[in-house]
């Protein structure tokens, strides 16, 4: 069993983007893990307005995540979860830079082509469509590397019963 | 090519959306604490302008303008923003779950971001054609993301610094944002656009 600040070694041995999850369910080699939002958001008053609390188990269900191994969690359990520094930023661009510039490139072709503004707005739509897809297969070799999975780094204290909001304690 | 040129560095630096028009303070304050999410707020926040101005833009050219029906503008436009970021986020959770789960997060708050309302508002008095509209809407969702990023670590920086207890935390970030805004203005002598 791991203990409490035994992180796994990061073989890139790059920055890790850390943040806390919860144990929802705990299966022969495999964990469920929610995320839990972040307090980087300075409004955790009016997280209920603007849809980032907690308070959404539909959108909470949404982003569980497995972690297989066998790491002696228990349910209920908060633990630290990390991912690549480079990860997010590369992520970030599969998931948005690469449909936004084929939206682009495809907008300036079809306006060059057709010279109106409806061939520009049908060249920049099969554009988004390409890069969607363009970003579905990049997306799948990243996953492949495991590049996009969060890891288990470590376990976290639980919080403390005047914790009013989601604050490192890691 | 010139013109287009103009056109990106004038609204990503010149008239910067968040230091020169002042548009999206809130997520500039509340999600700049850290760089990772500061990039991932930036990015997810750059596709959904850009794809909402992209429909906008067709909605005030064959729809608002025609019919006279610009009393409706700002209504069309949030219920667009509103389902260009449900879009995306339907889209990034069917192109990848792993990537959802590392950016999905930050699809929520753009919905009250009025930096993109900001944007689609201002293409309209622009009076552009669709890929003016497009590049403009891009590189001021650019200058935006760049601003956070900088900030952010700028804020990462003063975390680490020894700060007067009064002006510890907003107070320190909001004059570290003022000078930001005033290099930027140093970018105004650059167009006349």
């Amino acid at each position: 069993m791991l203990e409490h600040g035994s992180a796994l070694p990061d073989p890139d041995q790059r920055e890790i983007v850390e943040g806390f999850a919860r144990v929802v369910a705990v299966e022969t080699g495999r964990v469920w893990l929610e995320p839990e939002q972040s307090g980087s958001c300075g409004g955790c008053h009016s997280a209920g307005l603007c849809g980032l609390g907690n308070n959404n188990p539909r959108r909470q269900a949404a982003r569980r995540f497995p972690l297989d191994g066998e790491l002696g969690l228990k349910l209920g359990e908060r633990v630290v979860v990390g991912v690549n520094e480079g990860s997010l930023s590369r992520g970030a661009f599969v998931a948005f830079g690469v449909p936004l510039l084929l939206l682009v490139a495809g907008g300036i072709a079809g306006q060059e082509l057709g010279g109106g503004d409806g061939m520009a707005f049908a060249g920049a739509m099969g554009g988004l469509a390409a890069g969607f897809l363009l970003s579905r297969i990049l997306a799948n070799v990243m996953s492949a590397r495991g590049q996009l999975t969060p890891r288990f780094l470590r376990r976290a204290h639980a919080p403390g019963p005047d914790a009013g909001c989601h604050i490192d304690q890691g | 090519m010139e013109h287009y040129l103009l056109l990106i560095v004038s609204a990503a630096l010149v008239s910067n959306v968040v230091l020169m028009r002042f548009l999206g303070l809130c997520s500039f304050m509340g999600v700049t604490t850290r760089v990772d999410t500061a990039l991932g707020m930036g990015a997810s926040t750059t596709f959904c302008i850009t794809v909402s101005a992209m429909i906008d833009w067709g909605i005030e050219q064959y729809l608002l303008e025609p019919y006279g029906l610009g009393y409706l503008r700002t209504v069309t436009f949030i219920l667009v923003i509103a389902a260009a970021v449900q879009f995306t986020e339907a889209t990034v959770r069917k192109v990848s779950p792993a990537m959802f789960q590392l950016l999905g997060i930050y699809l929520p708050l753009i919905t009250t971001n009025c930096a993109v309302l900001g944007v689609n508002l201002l293409l309209v008095e622009g009076h552009m054609n669709f890929i003016e509209s497009t590049l403009f809407a891009l590189a001021s969702s650019l200058g935006y993301s760049l601003v956070m990023v900088l900030f952010a670590g700028l804020r990462e920086r003063l975390a680490l610094a020894e700060v007067p207890r009064l002006f510890a935390g907003p107070p320190i970030g909001f004059i570290t944002a003022s000078l930001l805004a005033l290099a930027f203005m140093g970018f105004s002598g650059m167009s006349t656009n």
